[in-house]
């Protein structure tokens, strides 16, 4: 009796992910942005920005104390900023330790949704909790997510309603 | 009259059954499986040798904490303690073993030490009507603090300045030797365990989601005990010191005060003890309103360290930072803010969807109170698993802080194991929002599954159950999305 209406739940959260999902928004035209991003103790301005899924982003590092890192999850990046300099270094950590000089890193936004940039050189106190966030729209776990946690929440109350309507009879 | 004389006295001649109870679940003993567990579990050495090992580790890191680097990363005090130990805990002790921590915790090594005059024996005589003699003044704790209400604000105070404990090794330190040290003196004072039971910080959170453990520690048969003479497992015997935490259990229905210290594995005569491995989340009873306040104070912490350790806001981390950045107004506003959700606005808001509760229910015999207090229980589920999403990141990120710390544990420059050098490196930092989604639905789910439970036992029928459910599913659903847009919104 139990495993039958699991099922429900199970439908009502893929339909709600796929609503999710396709309401998310479609593409826009790609675009070139220039974004500055400033490094303080402990944190960074901006702390959060936005783009569109295949966007070019040249963004420019500078640290406005001392030096810090620029770790960029799912883009294979990783930047030393030193303090008040127009250049810094970066590597891609999936080829070690590789460092090179540069005043501008250039990515094209090919993965979409949420991606954290921390620091990766030691800064401080707080210096494991800073963290900024590039948003590459449409953000599709999120989007999914949200419709499929409400989805399941209404599955759930369905399935009770449904295995107590059978016990009641 | 003492506590121990009040439990057995307590003990229901009847029992009530309900339609649809939790101890309906499935539950498998593993004493009875396993000979040899059984075996360690009833050894007499068993507690010391599993705590001494820790004892040493905590020394190592309360003199690191003191005499070593003040960088947070680089000192095994931090790493240790807020990385390594706190994600083993919310994540996979307290889930899946209960207390476990409790059983091998240092921190009351020494009043115990002091109270038993024995590392390993038993002493028998005579200490009010226990059948062990114990050292000490043995004073009865005070009736109105024997609740968790010094752990609810104990531990509210301490993690209103988290931003600073959780970066400061000689704060973590200091913190840790006042732990001890208290532990040390009110067991020398007061009899048993009241530390633990009513005053560490830690315990307090132990108790409220170890409930959802999916290990439980039993009397096998409750009938067993009701016609035992012995009562070893309270009152104490040759074989082990009677229960260290005033736990009786022979009615014992709920892990959240029992330490898993294991005296009654061996003091029991008739071998009545059983450690069952069962469902997630399935004891659903909340018993007190402390208990509940405990589920907000969780609930809204885990909502503001998502604001301030995992956000991004520079401001906000500089106020709870303000021993260093020097906000102190800033620190306040936080603090308030942090209080006032986590003792007025969370319960208010959802005393007011406890509310709504008995209006759709359509039953008036319960009042808005009782509503409030059994559906307490669904931030067990919930929050519990918020905190382990919340924790994955800590672990995850900065776990590698792990390994070089172990060859450098003071931040001098030692390299012990060759590991000192070891870059900071996350552990698949962009598929974290993945694994923090399911575990959010989790809670999720069980927070409306067992929910129902608690909304049939306040409205005894299923229409009013499921009806009186929906608003407490609804603000289940507003958490989850809360934490949805912390996480990966
Ligand atoms: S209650 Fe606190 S002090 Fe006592 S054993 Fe558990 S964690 Fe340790
Ligand atoms: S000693 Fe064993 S049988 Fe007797 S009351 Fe305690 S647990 Fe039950
Ligand atoms: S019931 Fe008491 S004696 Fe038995 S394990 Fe729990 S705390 Fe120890
Ligand atoms: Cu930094």
């Amino acid at each position: 009796m139990k495993s039958k209406y699991i099922v429900l739940p199970l439908l009502i959260t893929i339909f709600g992910s796929v609503v999710g999902f396709v309401s998310g928004g479609g593409s826009s035209k790609p675009i070139r942005r220039d974004i500055v991003v400033k490094a303080r103790q402990y944190s960074y301005e901006p702390d959060r920005f936005e783009v569109n899924h295949g966007d070019t982003l040249h963004i420019r590092l500078v640290s406005l104390d001392v030096m810090h890192g620029f770790y960029l999850e799912g883009y294979d990046l990783d930047a030393e900023i030193p303090a008040n300099l127009k250049t810094f270094k970066i590597r891609h950590p999936s080829e070690g330790f590789n460092w090179k000089d540069t005043s501008e890193i250039v990515i094209i936004a090919n993965k979409r949704g949420k991606f954290r940039y921390r620091c990766s050189h030691t800064c401080g106190t707080m210096h494991p909790f800073m963290q900024g966030e590039m948003l590459v729209n449409p953000n599709i776990l999120f989007n999914a997510g949200l419709g499929a946690t409400v989805g399941f929440a209404l599955g759930m109350l369905g399935m009770i309603y449904f295995r107590t309507k059978k016990s009641r009879t | 009259m003492y506590i121990y004389d009040d439990k057995i006295e307590k003990q229901p001649s009847v029992e009530i059954k309900l339609p649809e109870q939790e101890h309906s679940f499935n539950k498998h003993d593993l004493l009875k499986k396993s000979p040899l567990l059984k075996r360690i579990l009833k050894a007499r050495s068993f507690q010391f040798l599993v705590i001494l090992p820790n004892l040493l580790v905590f020394y190592v890191i309360i003199i690191a904490g003191l005499i070593g680097t003040p960088v947070g990363n680089r000192n095994i005090a931090i790493v240790f303690i807020w990385i390594l130990w706190w994600f083993l805990l919310i994540a996979i002790m307290v889930p899946f073993a209960s207390r476990i921590w409790c059983t091998v915790c240092p921190l009351p090594f020494f009043g115990e030490l002091f109270q038993r005059m024995a590392l390993i024996m038993v002493r028998i005589g005579k200490t009010f009507n226990l059948r062990n003699k114990m050292f000490g003044f043995n004073l009865k704790w005070p009736k109105f603090l024997s609740n968790i209400w010094i752990q609810n604000i104990g531990f509210l105070t301490l993690c209103t300045f988290s931003a600073v404990l959780v970066t400061r090794p000689f704060v973590t330190s200091v913190v840790l030797g006042t732990m001890l040290l208290l532990g040390t003196l009110l067991a020398i004072v007061w009899r048993q365990r009241v530390f633990c039971s009513y005053v560490c910080p830690v315990s307090g959170f132990l108790s409220l989601y170890s409930m959802a453990s999916t290990m439980e520690l039993r009397s096998g048969d409750k009938d067993v005990c009701k016609k035992c003479k012995d009562k070893g497992c309270i009152r104490g015997n040759e074989d082990g010191w009677a229960c260290p935490w005033f736990e009786y259990i022979g009615n014992m229905e709920r892990n959240n005060y029992c330490g898993l210290c294991m005296e009654c594995v061996k003091s029991c005569k008739n071998d009545n003890i059983a450690l069952n491995v069962r469902p997630f989340a399935s004891e659903t009873k909340i018993k007190s309103l402390d208990e509940s306040f405990k589920g907000f104070i969780m609930l809204a912490l885990a909502m503001a360290y998502s604001v301030i350790l995992l956000g991004t806001n520079g401001t906000v981390k500089d106020w709870a930072n303000a021993s260093e950045s020097g906000l102190w107004g800033g620190f306040f506003i936080y603090a308030g803010i942090l209080w006032s959700s986590a003792l007025i606005i969370v319960p208010g808001v959802f005393y007011l969807f406890s509310y709504l509760s008995k209006r759709m229910s359509g039953v008036d015999s319960v009042t808005v109170r009782e509503i409030f207090k059994g559906f307490s229980y669904i931030l067990v589920p919930l929050g519990l698993l918020a905190w382990i999403a919340f924790s994955f990141p800590l672990m995850f990120i900065n776990g590698s802080y792990i390994i070089s710390v172990i060859s450098d544990p003071l931040g001098w420059g030692w390299n012990l194991f060759g590991t000192a050098d070891f870059k900071w490196q996350p552990l698949l930092p962009e598929y974290l929002g993945y694994v923090q989604l399911i575990l959010l639905v989790v809670g999720l789910g069980y927070a409306i599954s067992r929910g129902y439970f608690v909304s049939f036992r306040l409205y005894k029928t299923d229409k009013a159950a499921l009806m009186g459910l929906i608003p407490m599913a609804g603000f289940a659903l507003l958490v989850t999305m809360a934490f949805l847009i912390f996480f990966i919104g």
